[in-house]
């Protein structure tokens, strides 16, 4: 589970005192975001897509509660039980009476935000199941006993040389070997145990189908598929909004997903689950924890089109630069900025900050959900729940009545321009601008008003 | 009032309005010339390889070809189905021949459903997964693709690309996460 009480600013800083790690982990995940683009560039319909995508979610979205029957329908004509769990506590006690039923000792879990968001491995793990994530970036964290940093690299904010350290003393590899291929093949051959020996597998899934009342799951490691091909019960958990209503929809989002999510043409496993195997038991949960409060909620319904690809990180300038790891809530980057503040503003205030507007997350969005537009308005909202710090506040108040007095705003630019390149350094050293590498711009001669007036007056000559 | 009344009640109460279902069908996509080069030329980055049987060639022809040395090997194109008594016990198969029905030019994906196969944990425990296609199954998107497959009665089935991989370990590229190490799809 995640610290609520991270402050995005105080958390980045903190990261940023390791410059070297820092740069790797921005150039790795932009790497991540160029990969993306170099796939969308060999799509001549890719906007298309985009907009076929975003029309098939809020099509959905305006009738999800009929979508949501008819997929129950389906599923149970199929054979598999679906439940319903209003919010978190509800969705992990569930999940615990099925596996209690069959008497579990082992569970083996392929990568669920939702499960993570719901907190289930503790509370397993305190009613003596033991859970095996099974994905291998989660595998890590787990082992860390840490929350995922990224919603599609759980691991990304770690060098090898941890990893290394961390599965000599877990797993028994051999100190200072350090070579991804050896460290992979060691956590497989320690996976594949669990997968043989696993009494239940959970996933998460990708996409619901309302027509075929079947689920989707996208992996590319192959471990839903095991987890769910040996032992006899499968449990799914599903957010309400996974829902696409017809088989053929998956001709558009199996095109995007695996395309914005790592720069693949799609993902090794696509994997179509609409029963349980001869002998087991196949069961669907259906989560809502705040969700159907969003979707009434004009300013940020379409937060709940996001298919979980994590685009929008992987090109966030702030992102990139902090790891999730300075966000609050358990998705972060600019998607989790606007999910963690509509579920809870008071807790999760800092995250709307976290952002340049700069809206290059919404011009990679698969599913086009106006993020940056979204962040801006929950910055509203965390000042007006008072989470701001007080200088900020301070700031922002001072900034605002400057704003809504010009005259006062050219006065005072006037004295800066003057006053600032005459200050002695002692003076200015404090300050953002004073750190390695960084200078304080020079001060132009006249404000951009007065560059304004004096090109009109020009032409008009 | 169960939880299922109440979320389905606070989404009736709170749905926004939105737009009709788009016709996915109206918007060209892409299309290649050469449908198997395509295949042939994206598989072989992603941890897999693809051949055209030659005339007189068998499979398994092919599979020795690419695999001089093999272990266990479980063909379920064969005459007669191999069975096993739980889908534990293919845990040291090193070659499995399964066929596919659908493959995808601009994915390299193939569709696996196999109604006979009583276990599917076969395609995710096999080191080295090998899956025939017919020649002419070949389509260019997964557009295309889903319009050819039907969801099947056995209730599994799966789009597979290459081999397992993970770059979880600072974004290196690795060959064999969980499942097949090694891919190679056959077309006949």
């Amino acid at each position: 589970m995640k610290n609520d009480n991270i402050n995005h600013a105080e958390a980045a800083a903190a990261f940023l005192q390791d410059r070297e790690q820092a740069r790797w982990h921005d150039s790795a995940i932009w790497w991540v975001r160029q990969k993306r683009d170099a796939q969308a560039k060999q799509l001549p319909e890719w906007e298309q897509l985009r907009s076929l995508a975003q029309q098939i979610k809020a099509h959905t979205l305006s009738r999800l509660d009929e979508y949501l029957e008819q997929f129950q329908r389906n599923a149970e004509h199929n054979g598999v039980s679906v439940h319903w769990a209003a919010d978190a506590d509800e969705h992990n006690r569930i999940v615990h009476g099925i596996l209690a039923a069959a008497n579990v000792k082992k569970l083996v879990k392929s990568k669920s935000m939702l499960t993570e968001e719901c907190g289930l491995n503790p509370y397993l793990e305190q009613r003596g199941i033991e859970v095996i994530d099974t994905d291998l970036g989660e595998r890590i964290v787990q082992l860390r006993h840490e929350p995922p940093s990224h919603i599609v690299m759980p691991a990304i904010h770690l060098k090898k040389e941890q990893i290394s350290e961390l599965f000599h003393k877990e797993l028994g590899t051999e100190a200072g070997n350090n070579d991804p291929t050896y460290l992979t093949h060691a956590a497989r051959a320690n996976l594949r145990e669990h997968f043989l020996t696993a009494d239940a597998g959970l996933t998460g899934v990708n996409f619901a189908i309302a027509e075929t009342g079947g689920v989707v799951v996208c992996t590319n490691e192959g471990n839903a598929d095991l987890g769910t091909a040996l032992p006899p019960i499968h449990i799914a958990s599903m957010g309400l909004e996974k829902i696409i209503p017809r088989l053929e929809h998956l001709g558009v989002f199996t095109r995007l997903l695996a395309r914005s999510a790592i720069g693949s043409p799609i993902t090794t496993y696509t994997s179509h689950f609409h029963r349980a195997r001869p002998g087991g038991q196949m069961h669907i949960v259906i989560v809502d924890n705040g969700r159907s409060d969003i979707l009434g909620n004009d300013d940020f319904y379409q937060s709940l089109r996001c298919i979980r690809c994590g685009a929008c990180m992987n090109t966030c300038p702030v992102y990139r630069r902090s790891t999730g790891h300075s966000y609050s809530y358990i998705i972060p980057g600019p998607i989790g900025s606007t999910l963690g503040p509509s579920r809870d503003i008071k807790k999760h205030g800092s995250m709307a900050f976290a952002c340049t507007t700069c809206g290059s997350c919404s011009n990679v969005c698969p599913v086009k959900i106006n993020l940056h537009e979204q962040l801006i308005l929950q910055r509203k909202r965390a000042f007006d729940a008072g989470t701001l710090k007080p200088a900020k506040k301070m700031g922002l108040l001072a900034m605002r009545f400057l704003t809504r007095h010009p005259s006062l705003m050219d006065a005072g630019g006037k004295v800066m321009r003057k006053v600032v390149p005459i200050l002695p350094q002692t003076l200015t050293q404090h300050s953002a601008w004073s750190r390695p590498g960084r200078e304080l711009p020079e001060m132009p001669a006249q404000s951009f008003k007065e560059m304004w007036r004096a090109r009109q007056e020009k032409k008009h000559d | 009032m169960t939880s299922r009344e109440q979320i389905l009640a606070n989404i009736r109460h709170k749905r926004p309005q939105g737009p009709a279902l788009p016709d996915i069908h109206a918007v060209p996509f892409i299309r290649f010339d050469d449908l198997f080069a395509a295949f042939s030329n994206l598989i072989g980055n992603l941890g897999g390889s693809a051949v055209q049987l030659q005339p007189g060639e068998s499979v398994l022809d092919a599979v020795r070809q690419r695999w001089p040395q093999h272990g266990r090997l479980v063909d379920l194109t064969a005459a007669t189905q191999p069975q096993t008594a739980q889908p534990h016990d293919w845990h040291d198969v090193d070659v499995a021949i399964v066929p596919g029905e659908v493959a995808v030019a601009e994915s390299a994906a193939v569709w696996v459903s196999h109604a006979d196969n009583q276990w599917r944990s076969l395609y995710f425990l096999t080191q080295k997964l090998v899956l025939v296609v017919p020649r002419d199954a070949i389509v260019d998107t997964m557009r295309d693709a889903y319009d050819r497959i039907a969801i099947r009665e056995h209730g599994f089935g799966s789009f597979i690309s290459g081999s397992s991989r993970t770059a979880d370990i600072e974004q290196s590229l690795v060959m064999g996460a969980h499942g097949a190490m090694a891919a190679l799809v056959v077309f006949v």
